[in-house]
């Protein structure tokens, strides 16, 4: 689980808060 | 302060730090920016000071507004641009740190952990994002790893 943890949801989860932070600032910008 | 007072206040910042921009630029990008808040609250259906405050944060702080719209506004005249710059530190939408934490976050994977909560850092160092976004970008984050110490801990168990 600690390997699943660190290797796989929380890459996961950087990559899902890194693409609503794009578009949220695309958004603002448009 | 009630919400009309709110949305008062924002146009009449936003007309204050409007300055640089062309008289007839000034007048509609106010008129543009009450049309677009009255437009967003009838959307939404509702027009209580939360509402009001929330539809205000999405917009962005009114120097930046006006920052974006000086570097756009072909028919400033030239004594705006002989003054000097436009006296706000948000001029862009994506600056080094928005670049970085994106980095961070997205390939910074390949440092495990570290990467990805050096991105949160700068997500959180930025000016550029605003609270509710950070709040959500980090709560992202938050939920997952609750979610995986929970399983963890009924592992244990």
């Amino acid at each position: 689980v600690t390997v699943e943890l660190v290797f796989v949801l929380v890459p996961l989860a950087s990559i899902v808060a890194a693409i609503f932070l794009i578009v949220t600032l695309e958004r603002r910008r448009r | 302060m009630d919400g009309d007072d709110l949305v008062r206040d924002y146009v009449g910042r936003l007309e204050a730090a409007s300055w640089p921009l062309s008289p007839g630029r000034r007048a509609e990008l106010a008129g543009e920016v009450r049309e677009h808040i009255e437009t967003a609250l009838a959307e939404a259906g509702r027009r209580d000071t939360v509402t009001i405050r929330n539809v205000l944060e999405r917009l962005g702080r009114p120097e930046e507004i006006v920052a974006s719209e000086a570097e756009t506004d072909a028919a400033a005249p030239g004594w705006a641009a002989a003054r000097g710059p436009v006296p706000s530190p948000a001029v862009r939408t994506w600056g080094a740190v928005e670049i970085a934490a994106v980095l961070f976050l997205t390939v910074g994977v390949l440092l495990p952990i570290v990467g990805p909560l050096l991105g949160l850092l700068l997500v959180w160092l930025s000016s550029r994002w605003v609270i509710r976004d950070k709040l959500i970008a980090t709560a992202i984050m938050a939920v997952v790893l609750v979610l995986a110490m929970i399983r963890l801990l009924s592992f244990a168990a």
